[in-house]
């Protein structure tokens, strides 16, 4: 997830301003001949540095491909911010990448993006499945493709400490606690939990939620649709208050998990001083651990899929970043028509730390096999949902101070109360839905 | 720069101490003549009398771009916002004083207020405390001015390479955070953690904890199994072998690491590779009353010699399992306020030492020294006669620290983690976030910001004060 | 430099005191002080070190791989000083972001800075020199405006900037800085205008020169080192700002600090880019600390007022 705490404030001040200023003018790519030759494309996105530099490589193939001139604009963690004063001022980016569900549904509902059709829909619908689809979907019509994708389902484990207690990777919620017990005997703290970092509390939470109280409840929960009272909630806050308040199975005690950072928890497993044996979080820690540069991905580190719950099927709670068209152009749709092939894919796939929806794409294309069976796990889950605290609004479950980051901070601290803490949340969430 | 340097002294005495100088290479001050000030009434009417209606247009090209500045982007938006605080949180509806009843009523609100009265009571007299003390030391020793330098150099930089500093400095683990490991390595000084912390009774064994330590009841004449677990293979003492259970006979039995090493163990049983855990203190115990004591061997078997038959209570003593003290939470709920005081003393006891000490070199030496030949001790003087003399030096550090104080932001920001930012919260940290960190409360956040302006209006009044004063 | 109290004990015995009184006293005194003074030494010595430790560590650890500040403290490095690498440094010259950011902090600071001095300076001439109604009236509300928090002004001020379109630029970030540095800079300008000896003044009026002429070659060499005190005083305070950057800038306009505090908070937070971000944030301050000391100073404590 990207954490934005100010993206909404300035979005609405953004608003206010007549004409928008305009990001960071990056290099552009000129096309040669082609259908599109003299036409020209912007589009704009979170991505910087070695992302940015990954993703114009791609912009260039389509560049040479079409004969169109693709300039990339970044606007960092204020996209929202940035496409609103441009929309104010007439002259929004072609296409844009953007990560949160929540602004591309406000987009749609204002009518400032445009559906898909054409080519663009032909390609979504030759490359990825339903579920994904319907994800891109606002309203039953076809908005947006998930160029990029993450796997926040996974729990990435050391190898020689399983080793040492002569564990397996579990499969069930069952066997995960049995594990943690074991490892615990033997004398390793079984798991770092990032309590430091509040939205790692949310994915805990998600994750089990969707295994506990199914997809119909989760879409449901989002919008706020059942409270936060609901049997559902409970029950998955009383697993995850047996497992956190369990001394021995958290690094640290509840205490020392509120304290741990993301960053320093990845250390924590992975680094010289390895002190625990689990991390869960998503895909993306693989590249963090390959920058400690102690222990090696897919020897060292391994992964396994969140663990079912009560005989729950595979289910992958994802985040992304998804190409919208904010102009009806034929030369917008092509492009979106050309980031849903596998070609475009292909070209990122390669460059590591980046995972596809697309099926078609070739799983070769992805430099090693732990990345491989991070991207079929989402490519093939019957049941994906986008990470929840994303869809909420932003007081709710968007950035530092958030009502479910800190509720859930309390609850690591203190996980005696699940009935209690549930009543906080549907207080709080009351209040941040705007009385929804 | 002899020249120029000079009249500097003059502002610094103007604006911050009046009547006393203070820059760090200690020179002496010299104040620039005064007496024929232009203000004077005598000046004025020696001016171009001739020519008023110029002297004010030009007065209008002079004043026109930073009135023009200040009107608009400081003036008015205080009237707005003052406005803003009366309206809804779109300043679309009025909603008369329900912001203000809000702001004191609201935990988080209310919270950020009361700790901003702790910071407002705590920080500026700790800070010219510690200002004052430095200032007493610095006059005896040789290098004062490099100590100067030291302790004035953190207000160059800003709060937030403070902040990430001292997060560094926080640090939860005694492995990288610096005030952990030094408060660790006093303490396992006086208390060192034992070679067994951690391990604990295999689930399902009949072993109970008792205060720390570990016990059952047995009978003479039976084997006690004491199986451990949670204890990491490499903290098994060297000299350790594999356990033995001992043969029957007196009341003898065996504690040992009930783990195989990889898995595969059976649990309550020694299995073969799993070691015994020498240097155990055993204690039997006999209706509350410790009647014998002993130690595990290398395979972990222990046996006491000579006990009469029957029941015992047999124990693993405490001392056996003492933890690790781990250092405390700096920035937990409970310290983070305090911690982060800490820090902004640092950052600006330079800023007292040094004003105070320009105090300091404006006391008479004579009225020092009769004090001392009048019998009087150091502690006597210091209390009787220095600090009275540099009271008014002291009051502008405390007015100055207090008005900085209430505003205090960044490093709260940067400083609490997100966990217990709740907990360190203050006013201006608390405006930020209802009105820019999400909440887009901006009837609220005008409410907390006129509050804000309020608490500092006592300065402004001092300042004016202080200023006409001087004027005359 | 401080006065040593030794040296001064036999120069203040009074002529008049009874001469079996001093020597006795004297010896006494020499000793404890003799005594006291090493211990005041060590104990100043001490302190010294407690104030240089967190910078120290700070700049140790910005030397440190990612690796090793998440598993050991930088006091490591006395037993094994060969694990410093500037390869954090390397990367922070690769990191657009965090240059941009460095570049705009330059673009921010310095119009600032030479906007505050030059209106601040041509007002405070005014109001010290120029006759005109109201003058002290304006000058009180212009102190009065000096302590004034900003947090009293930013919505309005982002509301405003958002309607003339600047929202969000580098523009907006000056001009805030501009208005909140104002009061301070005429308050202070004004009161050192006003020591200048009025026979200067006279003299350059009597020459012919309009105001315009004295105020540029009468008061600005004279007022020189107010000046100085008050740029260095309003660089610091904007170079060293989160709030204002928090609120007026965009991420693209943003000045290091605003970026720093992104870095911190994203969940990739890059250990290896805080460290020398942060230490190379605080170079320029501490060397305008060390190269002008005493001006640095003044303007610190002057400006604390603020």
């Amino acid at each position: 997830m990207r954490i934005s705490l100010r993206a909404a404030a300035l979005a609405s001040v953004a608003v206010l301003a007549a004409a928008g200023c305009s990001g960071t003018a990056d290099p552009t790519t000129t096309g040669g001949a082609g259908p599109l030759a003299g036409q020209s494309l912007e589009v704009a996105g979170t991505w910087s540095g070695t992302e940015q530099e990954s993703f114009q490589q791609v912009l260039d193939a389509f560049a040479t491909k079409t004969g169109a001139t693709v300039k990339y604009t970044s606007g960092g963690d204020d996209l929202a911010a940035l496409i609103n004063s441009r929309l104010a001022g007439g002259s929004p980016p072609d296409v844009a990448l953007i990560p949160q569900p929540g602004v591309v549904n406000e987009f749609a509902r204002k009518g400032a993006i445009k559906e898909l059709t054409g080519e663009a829909a032909t390609a979504v619908a030759a490359n990825f499945s339903p579920a994904w689809q319907q994800l891109g979907s606002v309203d039953g019509k076809l908005y947006g493709v998930y160029f990029k994708v993450a796997n926040k389902s996974v729990v990435w484990y050391r190898t020689d400490k399983f080793a040492e207690a002569g564990v397996q990777p579990p499969a069930t919620w069952e066997d995960f606690v049995k594990v943690t017990k074991t490892l615990a005997d033997a004398g390793i703290s079984p798991m770092a939990v990032p309590g430091g970092d509040g939205w790692t509390l949310t994915d805990w939470f998600e994750n089990v939620y969707l295994r506990v109280g199914g997809s119909e409840n989760y879409d449901k929960l989002s919008r706020h649709e059942i409270a936060w009272t609901d049997p559902t909630v409970v029950q998955t806050l009383q697993l995850l208050g047996q497992y956190w308040g369990d001394a021995k199975a958290v690094q640290g005690g509840a205490k020392g998990a509120v304290q741990l950072k993301f960053t320093q928890s990845i250390a924590d497993v992975f680094g010289e001083k390895p002190q625990s044996a689990m991390l869960f979080e998503g895909d993306f820690v693989a590249a963090e651990i390959n920058k400690l540069g102690k222990v090696k991905v897919g020897e060292g580190a391994k992964f396994f899929d969140w663990p079912a719950v009560n005989g729950s099927k595979p289910a992958v709670v994802t985040a992304g970043d998804q190409a919208v068209a904010f102009k009806d152009s034929p030369a917008a749709q092509q492009l979106i028509a050309f980031l849903a092939s596998p070609e475009a894919a292909k070209i990122m796939a390669a460059k590591g730390g980046f995972l596809s929806a697309n099926k078609n794409l070739d799983t070769k294309a992805y430099p090693d096999p732990t990345t491989v069976a991070l991207a079929e796990s989402v490519v093939k889950a019957d049941l994906l949902r986008f990470d929840l605290s994303d869809l909420t609004p932003q007081t709710f479950g968007g950035g530092t101070g958030a009502s479910m980051w800190r509720l859930l901070q309390d609850f690591l601290t203190n996980p005696a109360d699940p009935a209690g803490t549930a009543a906080k949340l549907e207080a709080a969430a009351k209040k941040d839905f705007g009385g929804k | 720069m002899t020249r120029a340097s000079e009249p500097v002294g003059e502002v610094v005495t103007a604006v911050a101490v009046h009547g006393s100088q203070a820059p760090v290479d200690g020179q002496t001050p010299t104040a620039a003549p005064r007496a024929d000030r232009p203000g004077a009434p005598g000046a004025r009417s020696a001016r171009r009398e001739g020519q008023p209606w110029k002297d004010k247009l030009t007065s209008v090209w002079f004043l026109a771009p930073a009135v023009i500045v200040l009107l608009t982007l400081v003036a008015y938006p205080i009237v707005y916002t003052v406005w803003l605080s009366l309206h809804s949180s779109d300043g679309a509806s009025f909603v008369g004083i329900d912001n203000y009843v809000r702001m004191f009523t609201a935990p988080e609100t209310r919270h950020a207020i009361v700790n901003n009265i702790v910071w407002v009571v705590v920080a500026p007299s700790l800070v010219t405390a510690m200002g004052l003390v430095f200032a007493v030391l610095i006059e005896r020793v040789r290098l004062a001015s490099v100590f100067k330098a030291v302790v004035f150099m953190p207000m160059a930089i800003s709060f937030l390479a403070a902040g990430v500093t001292f997060r560094m400095v926080y640090d939860e683990s005694p492995d990288r955070g610096l005030l952990n490991a030094a408060v660790v390595t006093v303490h396992d000084a006086f208390s060192p953690p034992s070679q067994y912390f951690g391990a604990r009774p295999r689930d399902g064994a009949p072993l109970t904890e008792a205060a720390g330590g570990f016990e059952t009841t047995a009978t003479t004449g039976t084997t006690v199994l004491m199986p451990l677990v949670g204890l990491p293979q490499d903290r098994v003492p060297a000299d350790a072998v594999p356990a033995a259970a001992p043969p029957g006979g007196g009341l003898a039995g065996v504690v040992w690491l009930d783990f195989t090493p990889g898995g595969g163990g059976t649990a309550g049983v020694i299995d073969p590779v799993e070691r015994g855990l020498p240097a155990i203190t055993v204690q039997a115990l006999r209706d509350g009353a410790v009647v014998a004591t002993t130690q595990t061997g290398p395979d972990g078997r222990f046996a006491f010699a000579g006990l009469a038959d029957g029941g015992y209570t047999v124990r693993l003593s405490p001392d056996n399992f003492t933890a690790p003290f781990n250092g405390v939470t700096w920035l937990g709920p409970s310290l983070v306020t305090p911690s982060i005081i800490l820090a902004y003393i640092w950052i600006w006891a330079g800023f007292a030492m040094v004003l105070i000490t320009a105090g300091l070199s404006a006391i008479p030496r004579d009225a020092l020294e009769a004090a001392r030949v009048d019998g009087a001790s150091e502690w006597q003087v210091f209390r009787r006669v220095t600090v009275p003399l540099v009271r008014p030096v002291l009051v502008v550090v405390l007015v100055t620290l207090t008005i900085n104080v209430l505003k205090i932001f960044d490093l709260v920001m940067v400083l609490a983690p997100e966990s217990s930012q709740d907990d360190a919260n203050v006013i201006a940290l608390q405006m930020y976030r209802v009105s820019f960190g999400g909440g887009l409360d901006f009837g609220l956040g005008s409410a907390l910001g006129v509050l804000l302006f309020l608490l500092v209006l006592p300065a402004m009044l001092f300042n004016i004060r202080r200023m006409r004063r001087e004027q005359r | 430099m401080s006065v040593d109290i030794d040296t001064r004990v036999p120069d203040l015995v009074p002529a008049g005191v009874a001469p079996t009184g001093p020597p006795r006293r004297s010896l006494v005194s020499r000793l404890v002080g003799r005594l006291g003074s090493t211990a005041v030494n060590v104990v100043v010595a001490v302190l010294g070190v407690f104030w240089l430790a967190p910078v120290v560590g700070l700049a140790v650890a910005s030397l440190r791989t990612t690796a090793d500040n998440s598993s050991t403290g930088w006091w490591t490095v006395l037993t094994e000083p060969s694990r410093l690498t500037l390869d954090n440094y390397a990367a922070l010259m690769r990191n657009e972001s965090v240059l941009h950011s460095l570049w705009n902090t330059v673009l921010i600071t310095v119009p600032s800075t030479v906007l505050v001095v030059v209106l601040g300076a041509l007002a405070a001439y005014a109001l010290a020199w120029i006759e005109f109604p109201g003058r002290d009236w304006l000058f009180v509300l212009i102190v009065a405006l000096i302590v004034v928090p900003v947090q009293v002004a930013i919505i309005p001020d982002a509301k405003l900037f958002g309607s003339l379109g600047v929202y969000g630029s580098i523009a907006a970030v000056i001009a805030f800085h501009v208005a909140f540095g104002l009061p301070f800079a005429i308050f202070l300008l004004r009161n050192f205008f006003l020591a200048i000896p009025k026979d200067l003044l006279e003299a350059a009026r009597m020459d012919g020169g309009r105001d315009f002429t004295i105020f540029r070659r009468v008061v600005l060499p004279i007022g020189w080192p107010a000046i100085a005190s008050l740029a260095i005083f309003q660089f610091l305070w904007v170079w060293n700002d989160l709030l204002v950057a928090l609120v007026f800038a965009t991420s693209d306009n943003a000045p290091i600090t605003y970026t720093l505090r992104e870095q911190m908070r994203a969940f990739s937070s890059n250990v290896d880019v805080i460290g020398p971000g942060a230490f190379l944030s605080m170079v320029v301050p501490l060397v305008v600390f060390f190269a002008f000391q005493r001006y640095f100073v003044q303007g610190v404590l002057a400006g604390s007022v603020k």
